[in-house]
């Protein structure tokens, strides 16, 4: 269990700077619905995604996301038919250039939303999601909490259960009984976990969980002045990028034929934010280098 | 300690922790008071042992004393805490300066990772953020936690949890620490570094401690003065040494000198007053369960567990397991209750046959009473109402037939869960610390039954840490050390031969 520690980009920043940073680009992926957009965040979501994890272990995760791109782009045109480009004709059903187009575009957006998720896990952890909400909703953020702790250990207790019933039935016991004897194992924990559940709310209640105080959080990050010039940094950017976005959006049109693709300087600004973890992060790796 | 012992006597009223005068409590419902004009003080800044058996209402009495958690029921006499009568004290100081820390680790904790934890109590407080850095910083360190302040809860050992839930009590900084069975799920080693801790709190914070046990041998030490809690009242144990001796669990053979009190209590419950060790020799000829070099890790990427194990087992003989946490003991319990196989290696057993007890025994509990519990397996295993009838007298529930199984104490739980085992008629009985957390009367219960079954040709294999119990209960131990057997060798030879791993 025990894990390295990680070091990568934003990873001395408050959690609310990868949070901000994070929002402001699945935004801009998921609403960027044109060719170069897309290909530019999956580039950049790519990127990030071999220095923090390597290309092998990237690749093996995405390995069945891949075939996915394929299908979308395959089944859109089959049950979308419009477009003035036509390819072939499948049965009745004309195929058209510019619904495959439409579906490679959206598998990729599809492909790079998914990459910047995996970003965000490594860029923010879970703790880091509970402070940002413990702030806003305190006892939210301790029920996460007490959840992901019980969670361990309902299938640790789960497996001493189904052991106990599985070493003395062995050979005693009919195919049909060991469908029962699962129902039976989830009623063991159940009535197992009410039992300890009381005892973890009277711990609950000798802490003083009912005194009517107004519930303060421990803050395991400090917001320091060099968080707020970075949020700033962050929402300046990003309306920057979004602007630029909006632009090359409603300039391009798929249907009834695809507009042409020229070189523009808002790209390059895309391509900026895009690769600002990847950026990050190979600095903070040179640090020792 | 005689001295401060004195000191603990001649406290005046001023400076007394706990001050209890005429308390009469009665459960809703019971016929009689389980405290009946129960008087008893405590000296601020002493080390106070609360010694008496199960039921005696050891747990009742320090709940009395933290309102939170008070039971229900009807309620006489002044109760004063910290010099202050208990009513009067309001929420935010009864949560902050009354601790209590309970015996199971799992259940106590609340929060997913350390720091949490720790911060818990002060969030329920609504201490500012700068006072709680402080605080949480100072207690991580009295502790030493630094190492493991980031670390989720639950890949901690018991001895952890149970420091952590020692810490995260005293981060609300209490003047009054009461503790009910702190120790009775950790093994020896981690058990004694709570102590030290405890003793630490005790004596550099000066905060006054409060340990309810039925096990006080290896507190006796630490402990400033002892009081025992019987027939509903408290009377202080001038005389500390008694307490520091390991009771006896079997009569001995012939009929040289045991407490005959005892050899009454076995002969009432059924077993054999000659039923001594059995001598060692007619050592049946095939094992009951037979490992050879055994490898066996819990994931492809994971460290071996057991290395190159070889150990065997022969009926009629009770063989315990000893070593540290995490040596592997549990491991190798499920490997031959076959719940796991070794990844190489061979594991050979002599019959199908058999029975798995785990740490915890409401893992084998299903049903809504005593009696069906131990029903539940009778069409399956082949017994009737006559063998169960005859099974609740052996383990002392006869007259509990009709409760939950989960509203008995845990000493009598682990024994019904044991009968429910035994009721299957195994060849091989795997047990993981049986003793654990059991009163006198639980362990010489188990310590019978367990021989009475070997007697019968079972094969009883137990891991545990409670040295105790292996050594008046059990006839070979082996060592388990670093995925391999360190040794095995019989009971009574294991124990001279050891240095440091002693009772």
């Amino acid at each position: 269990m025990s894990r390295e520690p990680r070091h990568t980009a934003f990873s001395t920043a408050h959690p609310a700077v990868p949070g901000a940073y994070l929002v402001v680009t699945l935004a801009l992926t998921m609403f960027g619905m044109q060719p170069v957009l897309v290909a530019i965040s999956a580039a950049g979501g790519l990127a990030f995604g071999c220095c923090v994890e390597g290309p092998a272990a990237l690749a093996s995760a995405l390995r069945w996301q891949l075939p996915f791109l394929l299908i979308v782009a395959v089944l859109n045109p089959l049950f979308s038919a419009a477009g003035a480009t036509e390819l072939f004709r499948l049965g009745l059903r004309a195929v058209y250039l510019e619904s495959v187009c439409y579906g490679l575009v959206m598998g990729g957006l599809l492909i790079a939303s998914v990459l910047w998720f995996r970003a965000g896990a490594a860029l923010v952890s879970r703790e880091g999601v509970l402070s940002l909400m413990g702030n806003a909703l305190p006892v939210i953020a301790l029920m996460i909490s007490m959840v992901m702790r019980l969670i361990p250990r309902f299938v640790r207790q789960g497996r001493a259960v189904i052991a106990v019933q599985d070493v003395v039935g062995r050979g005693r016991v009919s195919r049909l009984d060991a469908v029962r004897g699962r129902l039976r194992a989830s009623s063991v924990l159940m009535g197992w976990a009410m039992e300890d559940s009381l005892e973890t709310a009277d711990a609950m209640r000798a802490r003083g969980w009912d005194v009517p105080a107004r519930r303060t959080v421990y803050a395991r990050h400090r917001f320091t002045a060099s968080d707020a010039v970075a949020l700033a940094a962050i929402a300046c950017g990003g309306a920057v990028a979004a602007v630029l976005a909006w632009l090359a959006v409603s300039q391009y049109r798929f249907f009834p034929t695809m507009s042409a693709l020229r070189p523009w300087w808002g790209y390059a600004v895309h391509a900026c934010w895009m690769l600002v973890p990847t950026v990050l992060h190979v600095v903070e790796e040179r640090r020792f280098a | 300690m005689r001295g401060e012992q004195a000191g603990c006597v001649a406290g005046t009223a001023h400076d007394l922790a706990i001050d209890v005068r005429g308390l009469v409590f009665t459960y809703p419902g019971a016929a009689s008071p389980v405290l009946d004009h129960l008087s008893w003080s405590v000296p601020a800044g002493s080390f106070a042992l609360l010694v008496g058996g199960t039921g005696s209402g050891k747990s009742t009495l320090l709940s009395l004393l933290k309102p939170e958690i008070s039971p229900a029921g009807e309620r006489l006499g002044e109760l004063r805490a910290l010099g202050e009568p208990l009513s009067g004290l309001s929420r935010e100081d009864s949560a902050a300066k009354i601790g209590y820390v309970f015996q199971n680790p799992d259940n106590q904790l609340v929060c997913d990772s350390v720091w949490h934890e720790m911060a818990f109590g002060l969030e329920n407080l609504g201490t500012p953020p700068g006072e709680m850095r402080r605080l949480v910083a100072e207690t991580s360190y009295f502790f030493g936690m630094e190492d493991w302040f980031r670390a989720e809860v639950d890949t901690l050992s018991g001895g952890r949890k149970q420091l952590l839930a020692l810490a995260s009590t005293l981060v609300m900084q209490p003047r009054l620490l009461l503790l009910d069975e702190p120790t009775a799920q950790l093994d020896p080693i981690a058990e004694r570094t709570f102590l030290h801790a405890l003793f630490r709190v005790n004596r550099e914070l000066g905060c006054t401690v409060v340990v309810a046990t039925h096990r006080p041998q290896a507190m006796v030490p630490y402990a400033t003065c002892a009081y025992e809690l019987s027939g509903g009242r408290v009377e202080e144990v001038r005389d500390l040494e008694p307490l520091t001796r390991w009771p006896r669990l079997l009569p001995p053979f012939g009929d040289g000198g045991d407490p005959a009190a005892d050899r009454g209590r076995l002969e009432a419950e059924g077993a054999p007053a000659d039923s001594g060790r059995p001598e060692a020799a007619a050592a049946a000829p095939e094992p009951a369960v037979r490992l050879s070099r055994a490898w066996f890790r819990y994931g492809r990427h994971a460290d071996w567990v057991l290395r190159n194990l070889d150990f065997e087992a022969r009926p009629g003989r009770i063989h315990a397991l000893v070593g540290g946490n995490g040596s592997g003991k549990s491991t190798l319990l499920s490997l031959m209750a076959g719940v796991t196989r070794p990844i190489r290696g061979s594991l050979v057993r002599a019959s199908d046959e058999r029975a798995l007890l785990p740490q915890d025994p409401r893992s084998v509990f299903a049903e809504e009473t005593v009696a069906d519990e131990l029903m539940e397996w009778s069409g399956m295993a082949g017994y009737g109402r006559r063998e169960v009838d005859a099974w609740l007298g052996r383990v002392g529930l006869s007259g509990l037939a009709h409760l939950h199984p989960h509203d008995l104490s845990g000493g009598q739980q682990q024994l019904l869960a044991l009968a429910k085992l035994l009721l299957t008629r195994p060849r091989l009985l795997l047990l993981d610390e049986p003793s654990k957390g059991l009163d006198l009367a639980a362990r010489r219960t188990l310590a019978a039954l367990l021989r009475e079954e070997a007697d019968r040709g079972v094969c009883i294999v137990a891991a545990t840490h409670d040295l105790d119990f292996v050594s008046q209960a059990t006839d070979d131990v082996s060592m388990v050390f670093d995925g391999e057997i360190a040794c095995t060798s019989p009971c009574d030879e294991f124990f001279t031969g050891n240095v440091y791993y002693r009772p």
